[in-house]
C-alpha cells in the first residue's frame, strides 16, 4: 500500500519535474553518447556556424555540449601513466587543466573545420560495470571509419575517457607513448609548459585563420 | 623523385579523364561504406591509410568479450616496438612529411579539383580490386578460410560486375567485405615479432616484420609487373594520389593533435598493426 502511494507519488512528480526526473534513470552509455553527439550535429548543420563572426560562439556551445561527455581527470591521469603518481596534487589539476584545454581545442577545431554530412552508425553497447563500450561507425562520404568509445560509471553517469579509432588504436595509448617519453627526461612541470605552449601555438593559428 | 609524382600526375590526368567518362553516367554513386586497400600504401598518413573493409556485422558477432580488455588499471604495459634507428626514422618522418606537404598533398589537391569524385571512387575500387591475390592468399595463410572464399567471390563479383574492378557492387553485401590481409599481418600471426620501427622514404611508417611482409607482398600485386618500370612506379603513383585525394587533412590533423607527431604516428602505426593481428 504504501509501496504503491510511494509510487503513485513518484509518478506524478515525474510528470510535473518532467525532463529532470529522467535524469533519475541514468543513461545507458550508448544513450549518453548518441544524446551529445546529436546536439553536435545539429549545431554543426546549423548554417550559422559558417559565419566567421560567429565560429566562437559556436565553439563555446560545441564545448558546452561535448565537455560533459568526457571524464578528463580520467583521461589525464590514463595518458600520463605511471608517473601520475609524481605528480604533486597542483600538477595534477593544472595538468588536468591545460591538457583538457588543449584536446579541446584540437578537436572542436577539428570537428568545426572538417564536418561534411558525417553520419554516425551506433552499432553496439556492452556493458560491464563500471565500464562499458561502445562501438560507432563515422560514415564519410569516401569511407567509413569505426570509432569505439571506452566508458566509465562515474557518479551515476557515464564517461568517455578513451577513444579506439580503427578498431583498437587508442588515443589515450598515443598521448601515454608522447608523455612518457618526455616525462624520462623531463618533470611534470616541463610537461605542463610544452602543452602550454602549444595551447597558445593553436591560439595565434587561429586568430590568423 | 620530383620527376616521379609529376610524371605520375600527368598519367593519373590522362586515366582520370578516361575513366570520368564512363564513370559519370552514375552520379549518384553512394559513397562506398567501407573499402580501402592493404596493400602498399605509400604516403606518411598509415593511420588513414589503413582504413581496410570492415565486415562490420559479422565482427561483432565473432569478437568475443574476453576480447576486450576490461582490465581497468592497465597503466604500465602496452606494447612498444623497438626504435634504435630512430634518428634515422625521424630523418625520414621529416622527408616524408616534406614530400606530403610540398608535392603529394599539392598534386592530390588538383586532382582532386580536376577529377570527379565517382571517377575517384572508381580508380581505388579498380587498386582494391588489384589487391585481392595478396588477401586471398593471406587469408588461406592465416587459416581463414571463409575470409578467402569472400574475398574470391568479391573479386570474380567486382572485376565482372563491376566492370574490372572499377564499380564496387559487393559492397552491398556485407559476407564478402572481410578484413584486410597482409603477409605482415600472416608473419605477426605466426608469432613473429615486429623487430623495429622503420620508416621508409616514400613508403612511410613500417616495421622490419612488415617491411619483409610487404616486399613478399609485392610479388602477388599485378601492377608490379607493368612493363617498362615507369609504367609500375604511374601506377602506384596514381593509387597514391587518388587515395590521398579522399584523405587530404587527416594526416594534417593527426598532426595538429600530437605533441611529438613522429611518436604519434609511431604508436598509430603499431596500435593499427597489432588489432589487425589480433583480429
Amino acid at each position: 500500500m504504501i509501496i504503491k502511494g510511494l509510487t503513485a507519488t513518484l509518478f506524478v512528480l515525474c510528470l510535473l519535474i518532467g525532463t529532470t526526473a529522467a535524469a533519475v534513470e541514468p543513461l545507458t552509455p550508448m544513450e549518453t553518447i548518441r544524446e551529445r553527439i546529436d546536439q553536435i550535429i545539429e549545431l554543426l548543420n546549423d548554417p550559422e556556424g559558417a559565419d566567421p563572426d560567429l565560429r566562437a560562439a559556436q565553439r563555446v556551445k560545441l564545448w558546452e555540449i561535448a565537455s560533459p561527455m568526457f571524464d578528463f581527470e580520467e583521461i589525464s591521469r590514463r595518458t600520463v601513466g605511471p608517473k601520475w603518481q609524481e605528480f604533486s596534487d597542483g600538477e595534477k589539476t593544472r595538468f588536468t587543466e591545460v591538457f583538457t584545454k588543449f584536446l579541446s581545442n584540437t578537436y572542436i577545431d577539428r570537428i568545426q573545420g572538417e564536418y561534411q554530412n558525417e553520419k554516425i552508425e551506433y552499432l553496439q553497447e556492452r556493458v560491464r560495470e563500471p565500464l562499458a563500450l561502445v562501438r560507432t561507425k563515422l560514415v564519410r562520404e569516401s569511407a567509413a571509419m569505426p570509432i569505439d568509445y571506452r566508458l566509465r560509471l562515474t557518479d551515476g553517469q557515464w564517461k568517455i575517457y578513451d577513444i579506439l579509432v580503427e578498431n583498437g588504436v587508442s588515443i589515450t595509448q598515443n598521448y601515454r607513448v608522447q608523455f612518457q617519453s618526455i616525462l624520462q627526461k623531463e618533470t611534470p612541470e616541463d610537461l605542463i609548459q610544452r602543452l602550454e605552449s602549444r595551447l597558445e601555438e593553436q591560439e595565434q593559428s587561429r586568430v590568423q585563420r | 623523385m620530383k620527376r616521379m609524382p609529376l610524371l605520375a600526375f600527368l598519367f593519373a590526368a590522362a586515366t582520370a579523364g578516361l575513366l570520368a567518362g564512363c564513370a559519370s553516367p552514375r552520379p549518384d554513386a553512394i559513397p562506398p561504406s567501407v573499402e580501402m586497400q592493404s596493400k602498399p600504401v605509400p604516403k606518411p598518413e598509415i593511420l588513414v591509410a589503413g582504413l581496410e573493409p570492415v565486415a562490420m556485422t559479422s565482427e561483432i558477432a565473432l569478437l568475443p568479450d574476453d576480447d576486450w580488455d576490461w582490465e581497468d588499471d592497465q597503466m604500465e604495459d602496452f606494447y612498444i616496438v623497438a626504435d634504435p634507428l630512430e634518428p634515422f626514422n625521424r630523418a625520414m618522418f621529416v622527408f616524408n612529411d616534406k614530400l606530403y606537404f610540398w608535392v603529394l598533398k599539392p598534386v592530390a589537391q588538383g586532382y582532386r579539383a580536376v577529377v570527379p569524385r565517382p571517377a575517384r571512387t572508381g580508380v581505388r575500387n579498380f587498386f582494391t580490386n588489384l589487391g585481392a591475390p595478396v588477401r586471398i592468399v593471406n587469408n588461406i595463410l592465416q587459416g581463414k578460410g571463409q575470409a578467402a572464399e569472400a574475398e574470391v567471390a568479391r573479386f570474380l563479383y567486382n572485376t565482372t560486375v563491376g566492370v574490372l574492378g572499377f564499380g564496387n557492387p559487393a559492397r552491398h553485401n556485407p559476407g564478402l567485405n572481410p578484413d584486410s590481409a597482409d603477409l605482415g599481418q600472416t608473419l605477426g600471426r605466426y608469432g613473429i615479432g615486429d623487430g623495429f620501427y622503420l620508416v621508409w622514404p616514400v613508403l612511410g611508417p613500417s616495421t622490419l616484420r612488415d617491411s619483409v611482409g610487404r616486399f613478399g607482398d609485392g610479388w602477388l600485386y599485378p601492377s608490379n609487373y607493368i612493363e617498362p618500370v615507369e609504367g609500375a612506379l604511374a601506377a602506384h603513383a596514381l593509387d597514391s594520389i587518388n587515395t590521398t585525394s579522399f584523405h587530404i587533412g587527416d594526416y594534417e590533423s593527426l598532426k595538429a593533435a600530437a605533441l611529438d607527431p613522429y611518436q604519434s604516428l609511431r604508436d598509430a602505426y603499431i596500435q593499427l598493426r597489432q588489432a589487425k593481428i589480433k583480429r
